[in-house]
């Protein structure tokens, strides 16, 4: 345990270092911070919003979740993908080990140190997200507000963390850093991009949008407006929405919805779907609401971990492959 | 009587068919310099990173300063420090930080770390360097650096890996010095790797040889080279103020020598079966002649371990 916590120490000092993570943090930070501010100014308008709408992104549909959902993949597999296969290539990594630790010391102490670094990230951009809405709107969160606030801030924490676990997976399972950062560069494209896409073709075989041939005097608004072509919608969007289940982002925004109390659909990255910042859920609905999701995030982490655990312990450490 | 400090006990790594070591026993006592040859591929790294416990044997183990490499391998690093084939440190420290890490893997208290650190860097002559980063040393100050690595720890045994390989001939004499100077003053035990004879001749008290992943022979030096002299024939070299041809033939006639070759400056290369420079010298003087030079000629390194490496080929 003292290895890995040595381990830890120095990780999370390259981490803090590193323009990698710097850039990204800033990143974060300005846009989290532009999100609060556009947040805050939405709820002076609309008081009754309450102050958990600055997480929400209010009527610009900019929201925090929605920056996560988009930069989280690259944030937490940024934080991984090379941390060890570039010590094997450096042969840092032999002369790591011959130092009286236990192996898995080492991946136990880089994904500590990564996970740290995630925490200092979410916890000081919603911490300032918080105080620049307070500064304008001169109220704080309620108990039960900032009760949210801490749970949505674990929740990012948890999905941070599990792009952290699968780019150490992929840097474990690689040798070089060249083929895990195109590993990771095509998860993030594939599940910010490529499964909406797929989502959507699949909504389209399964369930074509056909109109109506006799429709000469009918006006097309009636036929939009019909039951028939309601419940058409409503199975396409199902089909679609059960498809990007697959997508931790999709999952992480979901569960950030219901705990943050806010129904009514995703929250798109940008665009009209931004959700209503209305509480519908009280914060223990909320919770048990966002319960599947949650598990599903940890069991992907938690397998993804052990399988670059195992995988660690019996690699054939040779310097330079 | 010293005391064995490194024992191998048929000691076998296979990686799918390719036995990297075969059934490998070999003892190292404490307190010397322990010469490891092979040619390439025979089998040196994966022995040393077996006993290390970087790679696990197949089957067969070993100890190291008492400890077993299997169940004990966390032990061993206590103990025991090395310098790996191709060893590598993080460029973005510098060298004082980059052993201020090492430094806290040994649990070595703060205090103690950075005064071991300033000995050390002082040691290989990196002192106005401690503060660079890694990345911009050569391929002779990292060697350094990692010699202070393995050192940190102040081990008993020390594993070097092909240490002076891509060194120029100032700093491979330099870690050869290095490593004299530790094994005198601080009784370090050390087991270095090498391909390089004169290396190992210069600086090893013993050798072990290791081909195809079976020990050949592990002795000194000299008595590899006796044993390979009694193998094979015996050549005096001589040389004379003249040489007549009748010389020649009655030197031949004696019994157990095979054949004669004349060198230049009336050198003669005397072939035998059996030690008879006796008779070849009294037939010699008989016949006149005055030998001005008498001395048995020396298998050189490459010979005596090109031999072992070709036996049981
Ligand atoms: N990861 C591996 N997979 C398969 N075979 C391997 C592996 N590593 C080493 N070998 C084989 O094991 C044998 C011994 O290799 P080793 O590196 O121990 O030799 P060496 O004596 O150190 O050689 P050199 O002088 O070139 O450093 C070689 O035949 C090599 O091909
Ligand atoms: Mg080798």
């Amino acid at each position: 345990m003292a290895g890995a916590i040595t381990v830890c120490r120095k990780e999370l000092a390259d981490h803090l270092g590193s323009k990698r993570y710097i850039v990204l943090f800033a990143l974060i930070l300005v846009l989290s911070t532009l999100s609060a501010y556009q947040g805050a100014e939405y709820i002076k308008d609309n008081p009754q919003a309450g102050f958990i709408a600055v997480f929400s992104g209010a009527r610009f549909g900019f929201s925090f979740t929605s920056l996560m959902v988009f930069f989280g993949p690259i944030i937490g597999l940024s934080l991984g993908f090379d941390a060890i296969n570039k010590e094997r290539t450096s042969g840092s990594l032999s002369m790591l080990l011959s130092q009286p630790i236990y192996r898995d010391s080492v991946i136990n102490g880089k994904f500590l140190a990564g996970t740290a670094a995630l925490s200092l990230l979410t916890v000081t951009t919603i911490g300032i997200m918080s105080g620049v809405a307070m500064s304008i709107l001169g109220f704080g969160p309620t108990l039960d507000d900032a009760s949210r606030i801490i749970l949505f801030t674990l929740l990012t924490i948890l999905y941070l963390a599990f792009w952290l676990a699968l780019g150490l997976l992929y840097s474990t399972v690689t040798k070089k850093t060249s083929t895990s950062i195109l590993m990771s560069v095509a998860t993030w494209l594939f599940f910010s991009i490529v499964i909406a896409i797929i989502a959507a073709l699949v909504a389209n075989l399964l369930v074509p949008i056909t109109m109506p041939r006799d429709t000469s005097g009918g006006n097309i608004a009636k036929i939009l407006r019909s039951p028939e072509f309601r419940e058409l919608l409503r199975r396409r969007f199902s089909i679609q929405m059960n498809i990007q289940r697959v997508s931790p982002a999709y999952l992480y925004n979901e569960a950030g919805a219901s705990i943050l109390g806010i129904s009514g659909g995703r929250l798109g990255f940008i665009g009209p779907g931004g959700g209503r910042p209305f509480k519908s859920l009280e914060l223990i609905e909320g919770l048990t609401a966002s319960w599947p999701q949650i598990t599903a995030i940890a069991a992907g982490l938690v397998i993804c971990f052990v399988a670059s655990y195992v995988l660690f312990l019996r690699l054939e450490i040779r310097p330079g492959g | 009587m010293p005391e064995p400090i490194i024992e191998t006990y048929e000691l076998t790594k296979y990686y799918g068919n390719v036995k990297a070591v075969d059934h490998l026993n070999l003892t190292v006592y404490e307190g010397e310099i322990f010469g490891f040859l092979g040619p390439n591929g025979a089998g040196k790294t994966t022995t040393l990173l077996m006993l290390m416990g970087l790679t696990v044997p197949t089957s067969g183990t070993a100890t190291v300063g008492g400890y077993d490499i299997i169940k004990e391998s966390r032990e061993v690093r206590r103990i025991a420090g090395m310098l790996p084939e191709g060893a590598g440190y993080y460029e973005d420290l510098t060298a004082r930080q980059n052993l201020d890490y090492i430094g806290q893997l040994n649990d070595i208290p703060e205090s103690e770390r950075e005064k071991r650190i300033d000995e050390l860097l002082e040691a290989v002559g990196l002192t106005k360097w401690a503060n660079t980063k890694v990345e911009k040393f050569s391929r002779g100050m990292k060697q350094r650096l990692g010699i202070a690595e393995v050192l940190i720890k102040k081990p008993k045994i020390a594993f070097f890996d092909e240490p002076t390989i891509g060194l120029d001939p100032q700093g491979t004499k330099e870690v050869r010095d290095l490593m004299t100077q530790l094994n005198k003053e601080h009784g370090l035990t050390i087991f270095l790797s090498s391909h390089l004879l004169y290396e190992v001749q210069q600086t090893c008290h013993r050798v072990g040889i290791i081909r195809g992943g079976r020990l050949v022979a592990a002795d000194t030096i000299e008595n590899l080279s006796k044993n390979i002299a009694e193998k094979g024939r015996m050549v005096i070299e001589f040389k004379l103020t003249e040489i007549r041809s009748d010389l020649i033939r009655e030197l031949e006639a004696i019994n157990g020598v095979t054949h004669i070759k004349r060198g230049e400056d009336n050198r003669l290369y005397v072939y035998m079966e059996s030690d008879r420079s006796r008779e070849v010298s009294e037939t010699i003087t008989k016949h006149g002649s005055i030998i001005l030079l008498m001395k048995p000629k020396e298998h050189s390194l490459e010979e005596i371990f090109l031999k072992y490496y070709e036996r049981e080929a």
